[in-house]
C-alpha cells in the first residue's frame, strides 16, 4: 500500500510517546554506576606505610608524599599526601601496587571544582572529611 | 430567560449571554457604539486566542518532541516545566533587536508584523461555538484562504529585506512551496462547498449536524491536512527554514522580539489551519451534548494540532523536487478527482431523492 511506511513510522513514534521515559533525572536521582568505574581515589591513613610505591608506579607523577620516622616504633609515619588530580588518569596502578591496600580507587564522581588550585587534593584531609581517619 | 433552567445549555451559550449583557448596558443595544464595543471585544478575544495558543503550543511542541524521543521535555520551571514558555518569552524580550546594516529596513521590519497579523485576521471568521463567530462572514472560507495566502508575501519580504543569500533562498523556497500547495488546499475545500452550497463557515458547521464531512470527504481531509502542513512550513515540509540547508531561511537575520513575532505567527497560523480543518471536516462545535460547543471545538482543534506535531517529529524532511512532485502530480489530480466524485455524488443523490 502506498504510504504504509508513513503509517508505520507514526505508529512507532506513538509507541515511544506513550511508553516510559528513559531519561535519568541526574541531580535528584543518582545513577547506578557500573562496578568497573574508576572516578576518584581514597586513602586510609592508618594502613599506609609510606613505602612510596604508589608515587613510583604513577605514570604521570601525580602523587607526592612525605613521611617522618617515628623514633619509638622505628616506622615511617605519613606526614602529607598530595595528589595533582588534574593530571590523574584514574588508571588505578597506584592502588594496584599498594602493598597494604591503603590507597583505593573509589566511585565518587562529582569531582568538578571552580579553581585550578582545588585540583591539588590533600588526601589526608579528604580522608578526615569522610570520617575515615582512625 | 428560560435557558437558565438547563445548566448545560446555559454553559453552552455562556459567551452569548455575556455578549447580550454587554449590549444591554447601552441605551440602544443595536446602536453603532454597541456594535463598535462588541467588535473591539471580539478583536481582543482573537488576539488573546493567538497569544495563548502560541504560549501553550510552543511548550506542547517541545513536550511532544521530548515524548517521541523518550525524554520528559522541559521540566525545570513550574510544575513539570509547564511555565517554560513564559521564561522563553521574557528571554526573547530581553534580547538585542538587531537590524543588519545592509538590510532593506522598512521591509525587514514590516515582514514579522504581517506574519503576526494574519492568524488574527483568519481566526476572526471561525465559529467557535453556536453563533460564536467573531465576524460572521458570508465568504468565510474564501476570505480565510485569501488572507492566509498573504503570508507568502511576508516570507519573501523577510527573505529579501534581510539582504542575506540564505534568507533569499529560503524566501524563494517559501514562494514556490506555498503557491504550489495553495491549489490542492483550495480544491480540497471545494468539495465541502459544493455539498453545502455556501462559503459561510457557520452554515458549513450547521450542515454537519448529522454527519461530519470527514466521512463524506475522507480524501479531501487527507489532502487538506498534507497541504495545510506544507502551507504552515512545518516538518516534513519545512524547506523554508531548513536549518541544515539554508541556516534558518528568512528568519536568519532576525533576533529578539521580531523573531518571536515570527514564532507567534507560525503557531497562530497552525491554530488557524487546524481550526479550519475542525470547522470544515470535523463538525466544528457540533458534538454530543455532554460538553458545551466551544469545548468540542477546541478539542477537535487540539487533536489536529497534536497530529501535526506528531507528524513533524516522526518524518524526515522531504526533498525539494519531491515536494513539488507531490503537490503537482499527486495532490492536485487527487483533489480534482475528489471534486469530480463529489459532483457525481451530488448528481446521483439528486436523481435518487428527486431534488
Amino acid at each position: 500500500m502506498f504510504g504504509k511506511g508513513l503509517l508505520t513510522g507514526l505508529g512507532i513514534t506513538f509507541k515511544r510517546m506513550v511508553g516510559p521515559n528513559i531519561t535519568e533525572f541526574y541531580p535528584e536521582q543518582k545513577p547506578n554506576l557500573p562496578i568497573r568505574v574508576r572516578s576518584s581515589m581514597g586513602l586510609e591513613r592508618e594502613k599506609c606505610i609510606s613505602c612510596n610505591m604508589c608515587a613510583m608506579a604513577c605514570p604521570n607523577g601525580v602523587i607526592k608524599l612525605t613521611s617522618e620516622k617515628d623514633e619509638t616504633t622505628n616506622k615511617k609515619v605519613l606526614k602529607s599526601y598530595q595528589m595533582d588530580v588534574g593530571r590523574c588518569l584514574f588508571c588505578g596502578m597506584c592502588a594496584e601496587v599498594c602493598p597494604t591496600k591503603a590507597l583505593t580507587v573509589t566511585q565518587e564522581y562529582e569531582n568538578s571544582v571552580f579553581e585550578p588550585g582545588d585540583m591539588q587534593w590533600d588526601m589526608i584531609k579528604r580522608a578526615e572529611r569522610k570520617g575515615k581517619v582512625g | 430567560m428560560e435557558t437558565l433552567s438547563k445548566p448545560m445549555e446555559t454553559f453552552d451559550n455562556l459567551f452569548l449571554i455575556i455578549a447580550h449583557f454587554i449590549r444591554g448596558l447601552f441605551a440602544d443595544p443595536q446602536s453603532v457604539w454597541a456594535n463598535l464595543t462588541m467588535s473591539i471585544i471580539n478583536f481582543i478575544i482573537v488576539v488573546v486566542i493567538v497569544v495563548l495558543a502560541a504560549l501553550i503550543l510552543i511548550l506542547l511542541e517541545r513536550k511532544v518532541a521530548g515524548w517521541t524521543s523518550q525524554r520528559p521535555g522541559p521540566n525545570r520551571l513550574g510544575p513539570r516545566g509547564w511555565f517554560q514558555t513564559i521564561a522563553d518569552a521574557l528571554k526573547l524580550m530581553g534580547k538585542e533587536d538587531i537590524t543588519p546594516a545592509g538590510a532593506d529596513k522598512f521591509i525587514f521590519k514590516v515582514a514579522p508584523m504581517i506574519i503576526f497579523a494574519l492568524p488574527m485576521m483568519t481566526l476572526a471568521v471561525i465559529p467557535y461555538g453556536n453563533g460564536l463567530a467573531p465576524i460572521n462572514l458570508d465568504l468565510g472560507i474564501f476570505y480565510f484562504l485569501a488572507i492566509s495566502a498573504i503570508s507568502t508575501v511576508a516570507f519573501i519580504m523577510a527573505g529579501w529585506g534581510s539582504n542575506n543569500k540564505y534568507s533569499l533562498l529560503g524566501g524563494m523556497r517559501a514562494v514556490a512551496q506555498m503557491i504550489s500547495y495553495e491549489i490542492p488546499l483550495l480544491f480540497s475545500l471545494l468539495g465541502v462547498v459544493m455539498i453545502t452550497q455556501s462559503f459561510n463557515l457557520g452554515v458549513i458547521v450547521e450542515a454537519q449536524k448529522n454527519i461530519p464531512f470527514i466521512l463524506l470527504q475522507p480524501l479531501a481531509f487527507v489532502i487538506y491536512i498534507i497541504a495545510g502542513m506544507a502551507e504552515l512550513n512545518r516538518a516534513p515540509f519545512d524547506l523554508v527554514e531548513a536549518d541544515q540547508e539554508v541556516v534558518a531561511g528568512p528568519f536568519t537575520e532576525y533576533s529578539g522580539l521580531r523573531w518571536g513575532l515570527f514564532f507567534l505567527g507560525e503557531y497562530g497560523n497552525m491554530t488557524a489551519v487546524s481550526a479550519l480543518a475542525a470547522t470544515v471536516f470535523l463538525g466544528g462545535w457540533q458534538g454530543p451534548a455532554i460538553l458545551p460547543g466551544f469545548v468540542w471545538f477546541w478539542l477537535k482543534v487540539g487533536i489536529i494540532i497534536f497530529f501535526i506535531m506528531w507528524a513533524r517529529w516522526t518524518f524526515p524532511r522531504i526533498r525539494i523536487d519531491h515536494l513539488m512532485h507531490l503537490a503537482w502530480k499527486v495532490l492536485l489530480p487527487l483533489s480534482i478527482l475528489n471534486i469530480f466524485l463529489t459532483g457525481l455524488g451530488i448528481y446521483i443523490y439528486r436523481l435518487v431523492m428527486g431534488g
